[in-house]
């Protein structure tokens, strides 16, 4: 365990109290479910105004960004993927969410705002590992959201078409 | 491509022999190639990289970043606070990069001699190698109008009554499409990939592509072996099949973050202590700007006006930094624009409307700038820690002043500095006032570098440097170290033009000494 792993788990076991939390296991392993269930939460808080307004259409455009996730990640450097696996797994988990987040309540269950309010208030944590996680997943879902070219009507661009 | 062999096919344990193994297929790597075969030498070139031709260079960032990028392009240093574009794939960064091409400045050659005792002058004058790599890669300068981005660059200068000079470019039938970043999709940018490797191809060359060497092994004065093995598809190490190969001579070219970890896995001697150490990146930070006019940053040369207004301040105390501008793609700008939720969908919408500036920091030439430090993670992966020292921060203050003052002079509506405290500001004088303020720290003013150097430097006095002024291992005879880490500082340019004119130089110096 690295100290980044290590500063993870500390907090969320600090923060929760270790009585509760001693026996979880806080895996560096991948949990598709996990990762799918904090993507749902997290993707349309921080694509709030970048999301087609059409119900059905805005579904697609965040299914698109979770495959994009997912394709991307496994290019990313082993150690990077365990921490962004253990990130997901600490946030679908209701207490650890309740030290990295302050809420009890499961993520999906608080309004856009909150949740938004919620990322927003990790780049002003004091605490450099909050900071962190607001930016890797900032980088990796603006990136995988304005990778597909089904995302770009918006910005008045198209794909150069050459061949 | 007959004499291209993808390690990622192999299901058994391989051995190669030859007279010369060259690790990379970058700047180094590339040159090193062609002059070695042209002598006659028996070449194997090593990528990590997957072969790609233009067929596969689609001008879309969510296939280029993961296929052609170190880490996905998604490379951070150890704190996360600095973002670091790196090529992986054959040709390395020069595949990817956008074409800059300036010889290396005089008052950097002048440092490297007095600090490192590097002598560029009389006989060891680099100008035939610039010569004979700008007429190798078709280098001049840009002969086309430049795009509005570049255009703003230029206009501001002018205004202002700024230096500003027309960016020299490696390209030949270049069409003006502003996608190299993503692999010239014509054939015209003469990277590596379509110059020096086919050509040392044609002469006998072997390419191996998706291989990553673990270790050189080595014993006394020498290197006996390289230790390789595949990647997988995402271009991660495989454990099931080990490939060894043997040669005369060993040369390292995987980069300035690439070699130095190579040279530490395989706990090579380090008797000056600098393996891995004064690793430079030029840290880089971005002002974006909206005008009234399309700007469309995405189309045509991503490069081609510069400014060295700052890059020398009289005062040595000051950091020097050069200013350039980047494209703008899709992702690039999603990734580095501030804010999140509806403020960040608002400033994407104005997408072809955002000019960027870049200010690059010449690092290594002051006490409080000695780079950063290459180290091994749990996976022996590299990770380099580069901390900002506050010399670096005043540096990084003064260029986003700098930077709002001439995009104001070239007519912008409003100036966002990249920094996540920063607004957009509507007036130089409610900018500068405001970037005042700004609080220099990590992960609120944004970082990136594309230029990694150093790591392995080069010293006349083994005390101070990991390799001789040719790039000779101080300490293991036959082991050069060819590429961007035996830079001993950063160079205030950048970097493929100095690469392929040492590179040359030091590859007829090592024929000389080879050659029966």
């Amino acid at each position: 365990m690295n100290r980044r792993q290590f500063l993870f788990s500390g907090l969320a076991l600090g923060a929760s109290g270790s009585l509760l939390l001693a026996g979880w296991q806080f895996s560096l392993n991948p949990d598709e479910d996990n990762r799918d269930w904090v993507l749902s939460a997290i993707l349309p808080a921080l694509l709030y105004g970048a999301l087609p307004e059409d119900a059905t259409l805005a579904q697609a455009a965040l299914q698109r960004s979770k495959a994009a996730v997912i394709d991307f990640t496994a290019f990313l450097p082993l150690s990077q993927q365990q921490q962004l696996d253990q990130l997901f797994n600490l946030l679908a988990n209701r207490l650890s969410q309740l030290a990295l987040t302050g809420h009890i309540t499961a993520l999906p269950a608080l309004s856009v705002t909150t949740r938004l309010g919620l990322l927003n208030s990790w780049r002003d944590s004091y605490l450099l590992i909050l900071q962190q996680a607001y930016h890797s997943l900032r980088e990796l879902l603006y990136g995988a959201f304005y990778g597909q070219p089904q995302h770009w009507q918006q910005l008045n661009y198209t794909a150069p078409e050459f061949r | 491509m007959v004499d291209h062999i993808n390690a990622a096919l192999f299901s058994s344990d391989q051995h190669f022999d030859a007279d010369i193994v060259i690790i990379g297929s970058g700047a180094g790597g590339g040159i090193a190639a062609e002059q070695l075969t042209l002598a006659g030498f028996n070449v194997l070139l090593l990528e990590e990289g997957a072969w790609y031709t233009r067929d596969d260079f689609v001008m879309q960032e969510r296939w280029a970043y993961p296929n052609l990028y170190q880490e996905g392009a998604a490379r951070k240093t150890r704190d996360q606070a600095i973002g670091i574009l790196q090529g992986r794939t054959v040709g390395g960064s020069t595949t990817v990069n956008w074409t800059t091409s300036i010889r290396t400045p005089q008052p950097t050659l002048a440092y490297w001699q007095s600090e490192f005792g590097v002598n560029f002058q009389a006989q060891n004058d680099l100008k035939p190698f610039f010569a004979k790599a700008e007429q190798r890669l078709n280098i001049q300068p840009w002969p086309v109008p430049p795009n509005m981005n570049n255009a703003r660059l230029q206009q501001g200068c002018e205004t202002l009554g700024w230096h500003s000079s027309v960016i020299s470019r490696n390209v030949n039938g270049c069409a003006n499409l502003g996608y190299c970043g993503m692999g010239c999709p014509i054939n015209a940018k003469q990277s590596m990939l379509v110059s020096t490797i086919p050509a040392a191809m044609a002469n006998g060359a072997r390419l191996i592509s998706r291989i990553s060497v673990r270790k050189l092994r080595w014993q006394g004065e020498q290197v006996t072996a390289v230790e390789a093995v595949p990647v997988d598809q995402y271009f991660q190490p495989r454990s099931d099949v080990r490939i060894t190969i043997t040669a005369k001579h060993y040369i390292v070219a995987a980069g300035a973050i690439g070699s130095p970890a190579l040279l530490l896995r395989s706990e090579v001697p380090d008797p000056s202590g600098r393996l891995g150490k004064h690793t430079y990146l030029h840290p880089s930070v971005i002002s974006g700007a909206l005008f009234d006019e399309a700007v469309n940053g995405h189309s045509g040369a991503p490069q081609s006006v510069y400014s060295d207004q700052f890059v020398w301040p009289a005062d040595n105390e000051l950091a020097g930094y050069k200013l350039e501008v980047p494209p703008l793609h899709p992702v690039l700008m999603a990734t580095k624009l501030i804010g999140s939720g509806a403020q960040h969908a608002a400033l994407m919408q104005q997408f072809n409307h955002l000019q960027a500036t870049i200010a690059l920091l010449r690092d290594g030439f002051h006490p409080q700038s000695q780079g950063g430090s290459v180290m091994l993670d749990q996976h022996q992966q590299p990770v380099l820690d580069y901390p900002i020292t506050d010399y670096l921060w005043h540096g990084i203050r003064r260029a986003l002043l700098s930077m709002a003052e001439l995009q104001f002079a070239a007519g912008a509506r409003q100036v966002l500095p990249i920094h996540h405290d920063a607004s957009l500001y509507s007036s130089w004088a409610e900018a500068k006032a405001a970037i005042t303020q700004l609080p220099m720290q990590i992960l609120r003013q944004t970082i990136v570098s594309a230029h990694v150097m150093g790591g392995c430097n080069m010293s006349s006095s083994a005390q101070r440097g990991v390799v001789d002024p040719y790039g000779r291992h101080n300490q293991l005879g036959n082991l050069s170290v060819f590429d961007g880490s035996v830079l001993p500082t950063s160079l205030g340019v950048n970097p493929q033009l100095t690469i392929y004119a040492l590179v040359w130089r030091n590859c007829e110096q090592l024929i000389a000494e080879l050659s029966p």
